[in-house]
């Protein structure tokens, strides 16, 4: 703008300063040649007299002039000429000036010279002998004058056109210099001409809307942010190129890398076949899902083709953690089997025993041995049965159990009371050591877990040995700890003696009997009951469960 | 906005990636294929698809370099990639061999030595670290494959003492000569992995550590 304004200007005054000269040069012209006449004419009039006193005499006398003198007598014939040879020249009774100073006494012409560069005035007065005295000048014509006055001119011109371009550039950054220094975070609060305040309004109102539009995106964001921050699913949007456009925390947390991978390509996450298979099916338009393996994570992955005008240009893939989902199941699966396994074990016996009862083929007196054995077998799937059952109960969760306040060592005695004869039978001792302590808990539970833990002592132990049970408030916690000295579980062993059915002896499990459930309804109820529980054992030495409840289980249940 | 040359440079990155990951399977089939699992056919069409790729990486490398002129980074990171291809190809090629000679041992007769098993495990481990290297760009992973040649190589030579002595002793000496053969290749297949590290931490760094040291290539 300021160029601009700076352009115009100086071609303005460009154009006015040529312009102006020229006139000027014009007017000074035709000035110079009315005064030039002028001269001649009052020359003309003093030599008149002259002439007409000492006739040509005169002029000789006069001699040098600046003018060029003439005298003509009545015929034209020239008398004498102060420049030329009055000889040679011709007559001169067809000049302009001669005819005129004939009729009227007095005449005047101009001519141009042959080369128009100059031209000569010619002033003639008609003496009283009818002869006629002409004085002539010669002055350049406007041509000349213009080519003799260019390179004088040409410098004034480009003087001022110089001082001129100052002058504009001053005047042009002046102009703009409110323009440019124009505040457009507040437009309505500038004040400057009067033209631009439209416009300002306009930006006022425009950067207003920009503003509210920008604020508008900007919580939209913060909104789907806050949404897929807070998601456990993971979520990952790519585009055709596999390149990751955004994707949650979760996202990284589920394959392990710690800063986000924006802008690099989904398969710097996971390689893996299934992975890359998937990706290039929903990439082809297609929805698929497919279960992922990180480390000991499942991951499940659903993708879904985004497409635009029919094309496929990314994909959204959402990834939930299933790893408990898929455990609990597989848990479960083994639990069916496992169930219908150790159902079936006592069923074929009865069914056996009752088949060669049937067939007629025992001795009376063996009669009651086999039903002997069938009751044994009935007991243990009855004893199976109810076990299944509690675990499940306790795996559901469901049942409104009574929370009460209970005394541990009441328990404890009451568990011991009932096992007594059991202990007995094995030779091993059987004692408490503890007061009255109190907790609020749910003491058919508390009595299931110190049960199973009692008798697996007495169960699993040796000839003489003993079973303790110690118990002991500890701050808010009571810890029950549950010691015998009996064959101890080898440590591959110790981590997996909670799970269900499992035996650390599978030969000799018929012997001792039990269904291999008992621990894992001790770890349930414990955790039911909010406590935690720890396992210590030494082959050949004991094995000692330490279990922690909370004194007021209820809060934290 | 990526720009064209950007587009194929990702899509470079990706297809290193692929034939990165396929590499870990084929060794992965391998080292089932030696523990007895019957699974050549799926090595021998691995280690085609291990092939295809790598010409088409080729390819891409070659057009990138003829119609982008890439300088420095890029310049490094293509170069970079041509050289491990031919070590991923390598492995796909060895990986067969692999297959192909565990094919002939008499599961009946032979007990594979632990030493062998264990050996696979860290090869298949160092392959796998290698391209994660390359798809993290981790200069210290690739620091890490590069030390762990050496475990693998003196996993090589207790397992050639090993079958001395088995074949001295009542192994048949044509199956102790396959499971040495099935250890050396395995030990190759860790070399190549070393390679493919180098050339990550040369495409990262800007220096090739068997120039840096001016030792001459390997």
């Amino acid at each position: 703008m300021t160029k601009r304004i700076f352009k115009s200007s100086i071609l303005a005054s460009a154009i006015v300063l040529v312009l102006g000269m020229a006139c000027v040069l014009g007017v000074f012209y035709q000035y110079f040649g009315g005064q030039i006449i002028g001269e001649l004419k009052k020359e003309a009039q003093y030599l008149s007299y002259g002439v007409e006193l000492e006739g040509e005499k005169y002029l000789e006398q006069i001699g040098d002039q600046d003018s060029r003198l003439t005298y003509i007598d009545k015929d034209g014939n020239v008398l004498y000429d102060s420049m030329a040879d009055e000889d040679s020249m011709e007559n001169h009774r067809d000049r302009e000036e001669f005819q005129e100073a004939e009729r009227n006494g007095f005449g005047q012409a101009e001519r141009m010279s042959d080369t128009l560069s100059e031209r000569t005035l010619y002033y003639a007065v008609r003496l009283s002998d009818d002869s006629v005295l002409r004085v002539s000048s010669t002055q350049d014509s406007v041509l000349a004058l213009t080519v003799q006055l260019i390179p004088p001119a040409l410098g004034i011109l480009a003087v001022l056109i110089i001082l001129a371009g100052i002058f504009a550039s001053r005047m042009a950054s002046h102009i703009v210099g409110p323009i440019n220094s124009l505040d457009l975070d507040h437009p309505e609060e500038n004040e400057i001409y009067e033209e631009v305040a439209p416009l300002l309004s306009k930006i006022h109102r425009q950067s207003g809307q920009i503003r509210q539009q920008l604020e508008e995106a900007r919580r939209n964001q913060e909104e789907f942010g806050i949404i897929t921050e807070n998601m456990q699913e993971g979520l990952l949007v790519i585009d055709a190129y596999t390149m990751i456009l955004s994707g949650n925390s979760s996202v990284w947390r589920m394959f392990r890398v710690w800063e986000p991978k924006i802008g690099e390509s989904v398969y710097s996450l996971d390689r893996t076949e299934n992975f890359r298979r998937l990706i290039e099916q929903v990439l082809e338009g297609e929805h698929g899902s497919t279960l992922l393996r990180i480390d000991n994570e499942y991951i499940n992955l659903i993708a879904n083709p985004v497409s635009r005008d029919g094309k496929t240009v990314g994909a959204v893939l959402v990834l939930m953690n299933e790893t408990e989902k898929v455990e609990r199941e597989n848990l479960r699966r083994e639990f069916s089997a496992n169930v219908s396994h150790e159902l079936k074990t006592p069923l074929t016996s009865i069914s056996g025993y009752a088949e060669i009862i049937q067939g007629g083929l025992v001795k009376d007196e063996d009669i009651k041995k086999f039903s002997g054995r069938i009751y044994k077998e009935a007991q243990r799937l009855i004893q199976l049965v109810e076990d299944t059952i509690k675990i499940s109960q306790l795996d559901e969760g469901e049942n409104p159990y009574e929370w009460e306040d209970t005394d541990v060592y009441a328990v404890a005695k009451d568990v011991c009371g009932h096992l007594k004869d059991v202990a007995w039978k094995k030779n091993v001792h059987l004692f408490i050591e503890g007061r009255k302590t109190d907790c609020r808990t749910v003491r058919h539970i508390l009595e299931e877990i110190l049960y199973n833990l009692c008798d697996n002592g007495i169960k699993y132990n040796r000839e003489d040995g003993t079973v303790s049970i110690h118990i002991r408030e500890d701050g808010e916690n009571v810890r029950i700890l549950v010691k015998d000295n009996g064959i101890g579980i080898p440590g591959e062993d110790v981590n997996r003696v909670f799970e269900r059915f499992y035996r650390v002896d599978k030969s000799h499990s018929r012997e001792i009997g039990g269904t291999g459930l008992g621990l894992s309804i001790v770890k349930h109820g414990v955790t039911f009951l909010g406590g935690t529980i720890d396992l210590v054992s030494e082959v050949g030495k004991g094995t000692e469960i330490t279990v922690i409840l909370p004194k007021d289980g209820r809060k934290e249940a | 906005m990526a720009t064209r040359f950007e587009r194929q440079l990702e899509e470079l990155h990706v297809q290193m990636i692929t034939m990165g990951s396929l590499c870990e399977k084929v060794i992965k089939l391998s080292a089932k294929a030696i523990e007895g699992e019957d699974c050549a056919g799926q090595v021998f069409e691995t280690d085609r698809e291990i092939d295809a790729k790598e010409r088409e990486i080729e390819t891409l490398c070659m057009r990138l370099l003829l119609h982008q002129q890439p300088v420095a980074g890029d310049l490094r990171e293509i170069s970079a990639a041509l050289r491990m291809i031919s070590d991923m190809e390598r492995i796909g090629d060895q990986a067969a061999d692999i297959a192909d000679l565990s094919r002939f041992i008499d599961r009946d007769d032979v007990q594979v030595p632990d030493e062998i098993k264990k050996m696979v495990e860290q090869t298949v481990h160092m392959v796998t670290e290698s391209v994660d290297a390359f798809v993290k760009s981790d200069i210290n992973l690739c620091r890490k494959v590069i030390a762990d040649d050496d475990k693998v190589d003196e996993a090589f030579n207790n397992i050639k003492g090993q079958l001395a002595g088995l074949m001295h002793g009542n192994m048949d000496v044509k199956v102790g000569i396959d499971l040495l053969m099935a250890a050396k290749y395995m030990e190759r297949i860790g070399d190549h992995a070393v390679n493919i590290a180098e050339w990550v931490e040369y495409s990262i760094t800007g220096v090739h550590r068997n120039n840096e040291h001016q030792l001459g290539g390997n």
